[in-house]
């Protein structure tokens, strides 16, 4: 498979701090790629930089063949972007939403076709900032996708989501790289990334420190030695609450 | 350009959907006009005299003075032709016309004595009878110093048809005006700072949407909000109070919407530098209020205490208010007011540079 997100020796400072020292990785097409670390790490501003919103102090990134640093606009046009977070215009509906993003990306979409996709459609009418949480967070994944784009990057995208809608968000992640959009996320939750991502980066005090499929990370660090210091329960109190209270999103 | 035609029509669906927006920027002024047209504030204060000294000799020089000492009467010295415009615009009560041939000297009865002018506005009627007796009196008290029985001078009244100006007439552009400002200021600041803190402008940002695109399609949703609010409050003024813009509907909005203008990049300067919306209204209270005041609005920018007057009479707002005064009552064209569209382009280009040292796309 072959590179869409490429990004060499990445650097950006914000005075004496150093967000990102000189990071190297690759994303390659197809694949859920998930860049994890605790907060401050430099996850959002090497996101950012990559969506053409900050300016790289040194070092490439390219999104689909595109050096981002160069040519902002055209990479903008390949990308879908949900921002940490995710606010838009107030008093437009969510199908007007969708509209207004379209029209900025100068294209024109089935705004309804497209919340149909997010499972939206049955709000299309609502004011945007009357929908819930993890209707909003559908709603931004819609309108990051009105351009079609080859890559889609999503900022925390299940940060303060209840479980039911945590699930529901995973299962659009995986249906959009299902029909061909590789996906870039960032998290902090662990069982997220596992669950998800194909191959994860992780990464503190701005430099990426492992990176590889979850499933080799796990093996090799029990490879190392590492044991947990109790039993591993077959079932946690996530799976108990989703147990009692269903699987099914729980919106007004 | 067909992007920014769009993105305007969808942000002027939405403002119009916000009710808080639509009251401020269409009810509250409404508001204001109705409130204060129909108070009559300012109805009498000080009557205006201008006096042409077509003799200045010592005699005329101490008539002239002991007028300049009465409280009721606001002295100035201008000629006869100019004053007389001033009085069919109404910005004069009287006129009185010093003869060259003036003195105060005895003289015997049945000789013929000097004849002064003087030109009443028949638009002030009240101040033409008060200024009038109180020449009268002078000319008495003077005429008995010197000689104890006969008047030794004449005074010959004459009309001059002034416009009638009422408060509301006066009133009406002042409204115009602060409207055009608040709206402008207020409606750019709040929602920009609202939209930067909560990252919808990042979010804007991270399409391809060129930020140009997107400030004309900001600039034009309020420029079309300034317009229809000039155009409701000039209906109101024109059908409720019976005024009559002289100068015309058109040179009205023109000039009104130079002025939205010229406070939008106020507004997005404010919007740029704020961190929160809570910093808005103070900031935009502290740049509003004293124009509020000193701008000639509810009452004539000369009430402003002379010492700050060099500042106030230099005022943005100051500058709209002349301008659409003059148009509005005096009859004025644009070329007319030129001299305060010109304060007004050196107020948008101050406000201009702020908003794009202030307002950064690149800093959201």
């Amino acid at each position: 498979m072959t590179a869409i997100v490429s990004v060499r020796d990445l650097r950006k400072h914000y005075g004496d701090i150093e967000a990102v020292r000189g990071i190297t990785f690759d994303v390659l097409e197809g694949e859920i790629f998930g860049l994890l670390g605790p907060n401050g790490a430099g996850k959002t501003t090497t996101v950012e930089i990559l969506e053409g919103l900050r300016k790289a102090d040194g070092g490439e990134a390219v999104v689909d063949g595109i050096d981002v640093s160069k040519d902002p606009a055209r990479a903008k046009e390949r990308v879908g972007v949900q921002l940490q977070q995710s606010a838009f215009p107030e008093n437009f509906t969510a199908k007007e939403t969708v509209e207004l993003f379209a029209l900025c990306y100068g294209v024109t979409v089935d705004a309804m076709a497209l919340l149909q996709e997010v499972d939206l459609a049955d709000k299309a009418g609502q004011r945007q900032e009357k929908l819930s949480g993890g209707q909003r967070q559908r709603l931004s994944i819609a309108t990051a996708l009105v351009n079609r784009p080859r890559v889609l990057f999503l900022d925390e995208p299940t940060t303060g989501l209840d479980p039911q809608a945590r699930r529901n968000l995973w299962e659009l992640v995986r249906g959009i790289r299902q029909a061909g959009t590789t996906v870039f996320l960032t998290t902090h939750y662990m069982d997220e990334a596992e669950v998800l991502c194909d191959r994860v980066a992780v990464m503190d005090h701005g430099q990426i420190i492992a990176m590889d499929a979850p499933r080799i990370l796990i093996t090799g660090l029990l490879g190392r030695g590492f044991s947990k210091p109790v039993i591993q329960q077959q079932a946690n109190l996530e799976d108990v609450f989703l147990d009692l209270t269903g699987h099914e999103l729980r919106e007004d | 350009m067909r992007q920014a035609l769009r993105l305007t029509l969808m942000y002027l669906r939405a403002y119009l959907r916000d009710r808080t927006a639509v009251f401020f920027s269409l009810v509250v002024p409404l508001m204001l006009l109705l409130i204060f047209g129909s108070l009559n504030l300012g109805a009498f204060g000080k009557v205006s005299l201008a006096i042409d000294d077509q003799a200045n000799n010592t005699g005329s020089q101490a008539f002239i003075s002991t007028l300049e000492k009465i409280d009721t009467l606001s002295v100035k010295h201008i000629s006869a032709d100019t004053a007389l415009a001033q009085l069919k615009r109404t910005e004069l009560d009287l006129l009185l016309v010093v003869p060259k041939d003036f003195a105060i000297a005895s003289t015997r009865a049945g000789q013929p004595v000097p004849t002064l002018t003087m030109y009443g506005n028949d638009a002030r009627p009240q101040q033409v009878s008060v200024g009038g007796s109180i020449i009268n009196e002078v000319i008495t008290k003077l005429s008995f110093a010197v000689n104890q029985s006969a008047p030794v001078v004449r005074l010959k009244q004459e009309d001059v048809q002034g416009v009638r100006l009422r408060y509301v007439d006066f009133l009406v552009p002042g409204i115009l005006g602060v409207n055009v400002m608040q709206l402008a200021i207020f409606s750019v600041a709040f929602a920009l700072v609202v939209d930067k803190r909560r990252g919808v402008l990042r979010r804007i940002m991270a399409t391809p949407l060129k930020p140009a695109t997107f400030l004309v399609s900001q600039v034009v949703t309020r420029l079309i909000m300034a317009t229809l609010q000039v155009l409701i409050m000039l209906a109101v003024s024109v059908f409720l109070f019976d005024v009559h813009p002289v100068g015309g509907i058109l040179p009205l909005l023109l000039v009104s919407l130079f002025g939205a203008v010229l406070f939008l990049t106020i507004g997005f300067a404010l919007a740029g530098w704020a961190e929160t919306e809570n910093q808005v209204p103070a900031i935009a209270q502290l740049i509003t209020l004293p124009q509020f005041f000193f701008s000639g609005v509810f009452f004539s920018k000369e009430a402003a205490p002379e010492l700050i007057r060099p500042v106030t009479n230099l005022l943005p707002l100051t500058f709209l208010n002349d301008a659409l005064r003059e148009i509005s009552v005096q009859g004025a064209g644009l070329w007319d007011v030129r001299g305060h569209l010109l304060g007004l382009l050196v107020w948008t280009i101050i406000g201009f540079a702020l908003a794009v040292r202030f307002f950064r796309f690149d800093r959201f």
